[in-house]
């Protein structure tokens, strides 16, 4: 059987903790934390799993002007045993891939842990406010390892992500796991928010002692406020609809759309 | 590919079977959802009148992605997949063995039926199990989407994957061959598992017939249940297997559907509904007592309620 990766580098780590993020996350989250990672520990992409059997390629997308195709790769960083996963979500045999994942990461890398992060729209929670994370463990064991850590619990039913997916697979193979899921504004979701991607650095960095600078999640969150301020300044009607959420009074349906669409503009274009 | 677990790494892929009765050469009834879930309604029904017992399970990991997570107090409690589950009985000196699988492995999300290898491989695993029991003859179930009315008599259309079953198949009650039917010249085509299955056991040498109630070509694709046409198929598997099976219950579901089916008649424009009327005059002869329509007939008034159908969803989003 013709192996569904191919590596470029073979990892020397006795041990190691897999971070996993997706493509097209709420809030463009994960991309910014495995981005964030990957650069400042000087990661280098040692695999790839091949996307012949899990991508549909009836053609491609285009974002931002480019052409884009699925990508999953596996990057390591030998001081910290930090294995960053960035991918995009599956088309078709979801189950193949994820133990795909987590054969490379088994095999090469001797992984012991797994951590997925994951954007949660958050109907209350503001932009200006302190960011929690909601999360899922695959065994009680490591949920009692990270108290302390300022987690909190997510009771939830529903469809599941592709996150729980595989932290359901890595529990059925053994692999302690946590889904991290940082709140967003709901109103930030369709852009990013570098407030719940410094919260979720933050937890890594406090994890594994790592001492990261983040002065430049804090320049960006001060300048993604200060685009909102100016925006509730020339716009009464935002500014109205924000005042409600501060009170913590619910919108409708129109000023939650009308809010999103004009947060959006603003942040994509100079406002 | 035996009964016993596939190994493939650190994964088990396969069948999971609970028991191991003795069953003499038992028949597999086999069911999958598709237009109208004709099928899949009659082969539930035929196992839950029957008392059938739950006897195994193809793992669905390989073939769904999960329906449904339950996280509690921030552990991950479990996670949910279309269920693919084998039953049996004895009945009548007749074993059975059941299987009812909650949707068809796809690669298309789209498409509603199953296809590529997924679908390949689940029909071998049903197999596997027929196969481990003694079992050489499976009967797959489903919809022949048909131009009559829902006042008439839903028939059953059989297609074995066999020469020699074509004589079984002219005994049976209220059936017909695909080569009975005015035009087709027997032949069609048949979507997804039912048809798979039943080709599948051909090269594996198993006898497989399907077993197609007739919907109303104006009722498929919506959301009504269309159970007579089950009820058709269950009345050919009760006297095929010659086994006694009290349809009360069934019947009652029946004519609450079909409480449900005039209701929305009742609302389609007296214009539609007039080319509908015209549908009772196809082929059921021994039903209607009319002579039966002509090919070039019945394609003109397909035609005409295609048209109508396309005017009625640009004038009128209520109509149908």
């Amino acid at each position: 059987m013709r192996k569904p990766f191919r590596c470029t580098a073979r990892p020397e780590l006795k041990t190691s903790s897999l971070v996993v993020g997706w493509h097209r996350d709420t809030g463009n989250v994960a991309p910014m934390v495995t981005d964030f990672l990957n650069s400042s520990l000087g990661s280098r992409v040692f695999c790839e799993i091949e996307p012949r059997e899990f991508f549909s390629f009836g053609g491609v997308s285009v974002e931002a002007d480019i052409i884009q195709f699925p990508e999953s790769s596996f990057f390591y960083n030998e001081k910290t045993n930090i294995v960053v996963f960035k991918s995009d979500q599956p088309n078709f045999q979801h189950y193949k891939f994820l133990n795909t994942v987590l054969d490379i990461a088994e095999q090469f890398c001797h992984v012991k842990e797994l951590y997925t992060i994951s954007g949660f729209l958050s109907p209350s929670s503001l932009h200006d406010s302190p960011r929690r994370i909601l999360s899922v463990f695959n065994q009680p064991a490591f949920r009692e390892e990270l108290q302390g850590y300022g987690l909190e619990d997510m009771t939830w039913e529903g469809p599941p992500a592709i996150s729980s997916y595989l932290l359901w697979v890595a529990g059925r193979r053994g692999i302690p796991g946590v889904s991290l899921w940082p709140e967003i504004p709901f109103y930030l979701g369709a852009h990013e928010d570098p407030r719940s991607a410094k919260s979720l650095i933050s937890f890594i960095d406090k994890r594994f002692g790592l001492k990261f600078d983040l002065t430049g999640f804090d320049s960006m969150i001060q300048e993604q406020e200060k685009k909102i301020t100016l925006l509730r300044q020339g716009n009464a009607e935002i500014d109205q609809v924000l005042k409600l959420l501060e009170n913590g009074i619910p919108l409708d349906e129109e000023e939650q759309l009308k809010l999103v669409k004009e947060i959006y503009t603003c942040l994509k274009k100079e406002c | 590919m035996g009964i016993e677990n596939i190994i493939w790494r650190n994964r088990v892929l396969g069948i999971k079977l609970h028991r191991h009765p003795k069953l003499k050469s038992p028949v597999m009834i086999i069911g999958w959802p598709g237009i109208g879930n004709i099928g899949i309604i009659a082969v539930n029904a035929l196992r839950e009148l029957t008392k059938a017992e739950e006897l195994g399970e193809i793992e669905s990991y390989e073939f769904f992605p999960p329906s449904k997570v339950v996280i509690n107090e921030g552990l991950l409690e479990k996670l949910e997949f279309p269920t693919n589950k084998f039953y049996y009985r004895s009945i009548g000196g007749k074993d059975l063995i059941f299987f009812i699988g909650e949707e068809q492995p796809r690669r298309q999300a789209t498409s509603d039926y199953a296809d590529g290898e997924e679908a390949y491989r689940m029909a071998n695993l049903v197999l596997d199990v027929a196969e481990k029991f003694g079992c050489r003859r499976v009967y797959t179930s489903g919809a022949a989407v048909s131009l009559m009315h829902h006042s008439m008599c839903s028939r059953v259309w059989a297609v074995p994957n066999t020469k020699h079953l074509l004589g079984e198949i002219k005994g049976y009650a209220n059936t017909i061959l695909m080569s009975e039917i005015e035009g087709r010249g027997g032949k069609g085509q048949i979507t997804g598992l039912n048809g798979l299955l039943l080709g599948v056991a051909k090269k594996r040498g198993f006898d497989g017939i399907c077993l197609m109630g007739e919907i109303p070509i104006y009722l498929q694709g919506l959301p009504l249940l269309y159970p007579k046409a089950s009820k058709s198929v269950l009345d050919v598997f009760s006297g095929m297997l010659g086994i006694n099976i009290d349809l009360s219950q069934f019947e009652k579901f029946v004519r609450q559907s079909e409480k449900n089916i005039e209701k929305f008649y009742s609302q389609i424009p007296s214009e539609m509904r007039s080319q509908l009327e015209k549908l009772k005059e196809t082929c059921q002869v021994e039903t209607t007592e009319l002579k039966p329509m002509t090919e070039e007939n019945k394609k003109k008034l397909w035609e005409e309620i295609s048209d109508f159908l396309k005017k009625g969803s640009k004038g009128d989003e209520e109509a149908l």
